[in-house]
C-alpha cells in the first residue's frame, strides 16, 4: 500500500510538473517569448486596437486600465486612464497591478515596465492578416476558445460589405485623405487594404509608403471619382486651387466621415468589417 | 573767451534719477555760447547724466534751455540740427562704411527718402577730413581699430554742423597725436562761434578748455575759467588732493600725487 | 568716390541678379510638379496639364517667392530694429501665436464643423494670421510698449515659449490634429492659390514701402538709441511702425505657408556677405534674396521625391544654413590665414 501511495505521489508530482511546463507562452511582435503561469486576469491596454481586440473576444471585464485614446466599446471609457500609449504614467500602470500590459511594438516604455517586473506583450495590427493574428494571440493568452469564431464573424462582415457593391465598382477610383496636409492613405496602408478588398482602385500607389504626404497636384491629375475625407478636412476642400475641377468634387461624390466614423475607419482593429461597411455604404451612394 | 556771451545751453533745478537712485541733485548750470567748456569730476559724479539731460535724452525735472528756448518746446528736427550729441560706448553699425556712418549725421536735414544733397556731401567731406578719416571712407566700420572708429563717430557728430556740441568722452581710444587733432578741431569750432561742452576723463586736456565745470556726487562743485586758480583748487579738492595742477609752459597739467616710497 | 560708388553699383547688380534668378526659378518652379520635372513649355497641348500649371503651379511658385520676400523683409527689419544679427522675424512670438491659432482652429473644426461657419470662412490662414498678430500684441502688452528693446525681446521669448507650450498641450489632448499641425509647422506652399498671392503681394508692397521710408531711421538706430534720438528720430513712432511692419509681414507669410524657418534669419546675412550697404538697399535686397531662397527650396521640395513633398522648412535650413556655414568657414580661414585673430 505504501508503494501505491508513493506511486500516486510521484504521478501527481509529474502531472503537476507537466501542468506547469504547459504554462502559457506567447511570442509577441518583438519576437520576445513571454511566459505566464496562468491566463492573466488583470490587463492594461495601451493601444486602442488592442483594447478593442480584448473586448471583441468578450474579455472586457479583464481590463483594469486603458490609454487615453481607447474609446470603444463605451464601457472602457469608465476605466482608469493611464496616459498616452507612447508615454503612459508608469506609476498609474504599476498601481493597477496588472498581470500583463498590452502595447504597440513602437512604444519605448516596454523596457521600463519590464524592469519594474511587469510582463509586457507588444502587438500591433497593421494589416488585415495582422488583425487575425493579434486576435488569435490574445485569444491564446486569455485562454479564450472562440477566437477563431470572432475572426470568422469579422470576415463575414467584410464579405457582406464587399458583396453589397455592384460589379462596376472596380472602375471607381478613390482618394482617401487622412488629414489636410495632405496625407493620403495608399494601397499599402490598412485603409488601402480595405479599399482593395472592396474592389475599388486607390489613386495612391503602395510604393509611396502607407501614408505619403502628397503634392496636391497629384490628386488633381489623378482626378478620382470619389474622395473620402474626415469632416475636419472637408471644410477647406472646395477652396484648394485646382480642386473644384476634380470629378469627385464636381459631382459631389465626397464621403465625409464624422469623428466617430473616422475612428472606426482609420483604426486597424477588429472593427474592420464595420469600417468596410461604412466605406461601402458611401461608395454605394456614389455608384448609384 | 573772456567776454561773457549769452547762454547757449543750460539747465535750472535739474534733478534726474536712474531707477530709484537720484543722480543729479538740483543742478543749475549755464554754458556760455562760443566757448568750449569741459566737465570733469570723479567717477559717479553724474557727468554723463548731466550731459544726457542737457541733450534731452533723459527724463528729468527742472528746465533745460537751448539757445534761449525751452528744450522741450523745440521740434525734434530743429533740435537735432542745433544740438549734436556724441555718446560713450554707443553701438556701432559694423557693416556700414565710414562714409555712411558720417552721413548719418545729416539725418536731421534729410526728409524720408531724400538722397544726400550737395550740402550733405560737403558737410560729410569736411567732417571726415577734419578727423583724418577721409582716406578710408569706403572701409567698413567693423574693420577699424578703436581709435579709428572713434574718429569716425566724431566725424558723424561734426557733420551735423550744429551750433552746440555735447560730447561724452570724445577722446576715448584716441592716441596722443589724434587727441591734439581733436583739440584743434574744437578750437576751430569755437572760433566759428559754436559751443562745445565735453565730459573729459583726461584732466590735462580738460584744462585746455575755456571754462571748466567741476562736479562731484551729483552737484556742481565749481564753474570757472580754466586758467583760474580757484578752479584748480576746486579740482584738487574734488579728487581729495590726490592730484596736483602744475603749470607747464603755456599749459596746465594735472598729475597724480604719488607719495614717495 | 569710386570706392563708394562701387558698393552702390554692387548693390544694383545684386538686385538685378536676384530678379533674374527669381525669373529663372519661377520658370523652373512651374515645370516641377507631381510628375517631377516636366517642361512648362510643352504644356500647351494638354488641357489638363495647362490647367494644373495655371491653377496650381503658377500660384504656388509665385506664392513661395512672395512668402520668402515677406520673410526676408521682416528679417532685415528685425535685425535692424533689435540691432542683433541673430534676430529673425519670429522674435516677437508670432510663430507660436500662429501655431496656437491653427491648433485651436483645427480642434474647433472637429468639435462643431458646421456650427462655426465663420471659422470655416476664416479658414486656417485667417486663424494663423490672427494668432500671429495676437501674439505680437501680447508681447507689446507684456513689454509695456515699444520703448525698451530688451524688454521687448524678453517678452517675445516668454510669449513664444508659453504659446508654444499651449499648442503642444492642445496637440496632446487632441492628437488627431497632430499630423496636420506638424505639416503646418514644417511649412508648405501646398494650397496657395491666386487669391493668396494677391493678399501676399499687397501686403508685401505695403511693408516694403513702409520699411523703405523708415530705412534711414533703421540706420540711425544702428548707432544706438541715444544717438538716434539726438539725431531727431521720433523713436516711439518709428519703432511702433517697424513692429507693425514686422507683425504684418510675418503674420501674412506664416498664415499662407506655415512656419518656414531660417529664411528671415539668413536672407539679410546672405546679402551682407555680398555687399555692404545701408538699410535703404538692404531691405529690398533681403526681400529679393528671401524670395529666391524660398522659391528654390520649394521647387526642390516638390521635385526631389515627386509625387511626395518634403517639408519646405527642412530645405530652407539646408540651403540657407549650408551657405552660411560655407561663408563662416571661408571668413575664418581668411582671418586665420592672414594672421589676424
Amino acid at each position: 500500500m505504501t508503494s501505491r501511495r508513493f506511486f500516486t505521489l510521484i504521478l501527481s508530482c509529474w502531472l503537476l510538473a507537466a501542468g506547469s511546463v504547459q504554462a502559457l507562452q506567447v511570442t509577441d511582435d518583438r519576437g520576445v517569448v513571454v511566459t505566464f503561469a496562468r491566463a492573466p486576469q488583470r490587463i492594461v491596454s495601451l493601444l486602442p486596437s488592442l483594447t478593442e481586440s480584448v473586448c471583441a473576444l468578450g474579455q472586457c471585464r479583464r481590463l483594469v486600465g486603458v490609454d487615453r485614446y481607447s474609446n470603444y466599446p463605451e464601457s472602457v471609457q469608465a476605466l482608469p486612464q493611464v496616459g498616452g500609449g507612447l508615454d503612459p504614467n508608469l506609476e498609474a500602470v504599476v498601481a493597477l497591478k496588472p498581470d500583463v500590459v498590452l502595447m504597440a511594438t513602437s512604444a519605448p516604455v516596454g523596457e521600463r515596465l519590464q524592469s519594474l517586473g511587469i510582463k509586457v506583450i507588444a502587438l500591433e495590427p497593421k494589416t488585415h492578416a495582422d488583425v487575425r493574428r493579434v486576435l488569435e494571440a490574445i485569444g491564446r493568452l486569455l485562454e479564450v476558445n472562440d477566437a477563431a469564431q470572432v475572426w470568422r464573424n469579422i470576415e463575414a462582415g467584410m464579405l457582406a460589405a464587399v458583396r453589397s457593391l455592384p460589379p462596376g465598382a472596380d472602375r471607381t477610383r478613390v482618394y482617401f485623405e487622412v488629414n489636410s496636409a495632405p496625407y493620403a492613405a495608399s494601397e499599402s496602408s490598412f485603409i488601402g487594404e480595405t479599399l482593395s478588398r472592396l474592389g475599388v482602385k486607390n489613386i495612391v500607389p503602395g510604393n509611396l509608403g502607407p501614408f505619403p504626404k502628397l503634392n496636391p497636384e497629384f490628386v488633381v491629375r489623378a482626378n478620382p471619382d470619389v474622395i473620402m475625407v474626415g469632416d475636419r478636412s472637408y471644410a477647406g476642400l472646395q477652396g484648394r486651387p485646382g480642386w473644384p475641377g476634380i470629378r469627385a468634387i464636381r459631382e459631389g461624390q465626397v464621403c465625409v466621415f464624422t469623428a466617430a466614423q473616422a475612428d472606426v475607419v482609420v483604426r486597424p482593429g477588429p472593427r474592420m468589417a464595420e469600417s468596410a461597411q461604412i466605406m461601402a455604404r458611401c461608395l454605394l451612394g456614389s455608384l448609384s | 573767451m573772456s567776454t561773457p556771451h549769452a547762454t547757449a545751453i543750460g539747465g535750472t533745478s535739474i534733478r534726474a534719477s536712474l531707477g530709484q537712485v537720484e543722480i543729479l541733485h538740483d543742478i543749475s548750470i549755464h554754458f556760455p555760447a562760443g566757448c568750449w567748456s569741459s566737465i570733469v569730476g570723479p567717477n559717479g559724479a553724474g557727468k554723463s547724466t548731466l550731459l544726457k539731460v542737457l541733450a534731452g535724452l533723459l527724463p528729468h525735472s527742472g528746465e533745460v534751455r537751448l539757445l534761449g528756448q525751452p528744450l522741450l518746446r523745440v521740434a525734434g528736427r530743429s533740435r537735432a540740427q542745433q544740438l549734436a550729441w556724441l555718446g560713450q560706448n554707443e553701438g556701432t553699425g559694423d557693416d556700414l562704411t565710414v562714409w555712411d556712418v558720417a552721413m548719418l549725421g545729416r539725418l536731421p536735414y534729410q526728409r524720408w527718402l531724400d538722397s544726400p544733397s550737395a550740402a550733405d556731401h560737403s558737410a560729410v567731406e569736411q567732417a571726415l577730413r577734419a578727423t583724418q578719416a577721409w582716406d578710408w571712407r569706403a572701409r567698413a566700420l567693423g574693420q577699424l581699430s578703436g581709435g579709428e572708429r572713434q574718429r569716425v563717430l566724431l566725424a558723424r557728430a561734426l557733420a551735423v554742423q550744429a551750433q552746440v556740441l555735447l560730447m561724452d568722452e570724445p577722446l576715448a581710444n584716441l592716441d596722443p597725436p589724434h587727441q591734439s587733432d581733436w583739440l584743434a578741431v574744437v578750437r576751430a569750432l569755437v572760433q566759428q562761434g559754436k559751443t562745445v561742452v565735453s565730459v573729459l576723463h583726461e584732466i590735462s586736456f580738460a584744462l585746455h578748455a575755456d571754462q571748466m565745470v567741476v562736479m562731484a556726487q551729483g552737484r556742481v562743485a565749481h564753474q570757472g575759467a580754466c586758467a583760474d586758480g580757484a578752479t584748480h583748487r576746486a579740482l584738487e579738492a574734488v579728487f581729495d588732493g590726490r592730484i596736483a595742477i602744475h603749470a607747464l609752459g603755456h599749459q596746465w597739467v594735472a598729475l597724480p600725487v604719488v607719495s614717495s616710497p | 568716390m569710386t570706392a563708394l560708388y562701387r558698393q552702390q553699383r554692387l548693390a544694383y547688380l545684386l538686385g538685378l541678379g536676384l530678379l533674374l534668378a527669381s525669373a529663372l526659378l519661377a520658370l523652373l518652379g512651374a515645370s516641377v510638379g507631381s510628375t517631377g520635372f516636366e517642361s512648362v513649355l510643352r504644356v500647351w497641348d494638354d488641357p489638363l496639364a495647362l490647367q494644373i500649371v495655371q491653377d496650381i503651379r503658377m500660384p504656388r511658385t509665385l506664392g513661395a517667392w512672395l512668402a520668402g520676400a515677406l520673410l526676408g523683409l521682416a528679417g532685415a527689419v528685425a535685425q535692424g530694429l533689435f540691432r542683433n544679427p541673430l534676430a529673425d522675424p519670429y522674435l516677437l512670438g508670432s510663430a507660436s501665436g500662429a501655431s496656437m491659432g491653427v491648433a485651436l482652429a483645427l480642434v474647433l473644426f472637429g468639435v462643431s464643423p458646421f456650427a462655426a461657419q465663420w471659422l470655416v470662412r476664416l479658414g486656417l490662414t485667417g486663424a494663423a494670421f490672427a494668432g500671429a498678430v495676437a501674439a505680437v500684441l501680447l508681447t507689446l502688452l507684456l513689454a509695456r510698449g515699444v520703448q525698451h528693446t530688451l524688454r521687448l525681446l524678453l517678452a517675445g521669448v516668454i510669449v513664444g515659449v508659453v504659446l508654444g507650450a499651449m499648442s503642444s498641450l492642445i496637440m496632446m489632448l487632441a492628437p488627431e490634429i497632430m499630423q496636420a499641425m506638424q505639416a503646418f509647422m514644417l511649412g508648405s506652399t501646398g494650397f496657395v492659390g491666386w487669391s493668396a498671392c494677391v493678399v501676399m503681394a499687397v501686403v508685401w508692397m505695403l511693408c516694403l514701402l513702409l520699411a523703405w521710408l523708415l530705412s534711414s531711421a533703421l540706420d540711425g538706430l544702428s548707432l544706438g538709441e541715444a544717438t538716434a534720438a539726438s539725431l531727431g528720430l521720433p523713436l516711439l513712432q518709428v519703432r511702433s511702425l517697424l513692429i507693425g511692419v514686422l507683425a504684418l509681414a510675418t503674420g501674412t507669410a506664416v498664415a499662407q505657408t506655415g512656419m518656414i524657418a531660417f529664411v528671415g534669419l539668413a536672407a539679410p546675412h546672405l546679402v551682407r556677405s555680398v555687399v555692404r550697404t545701408t538699410h535703404r538697399n538692404l531691405i529690398a535686397l533681403s526681400s529679393l534674396m528671401g524670395g529666391v531662397l524660398l522659391l528654390a527650396a520649394d521647387t526642390l521640395a516638390r521635385g526631389l521625391l515627386a509625387p511626395q513633398e518634403l517639408p519646405v522648412g527642412v530645405l530652407t535650413a539646408v540651403l540657407g544654413g549650408g551657405y552660411l556655414l560655407w561663408l563662416m568657414n571661408r571668413s575664418s580661414r581668411i582671418a586665420s590665414g592672414s594672421g589676424l585673430s
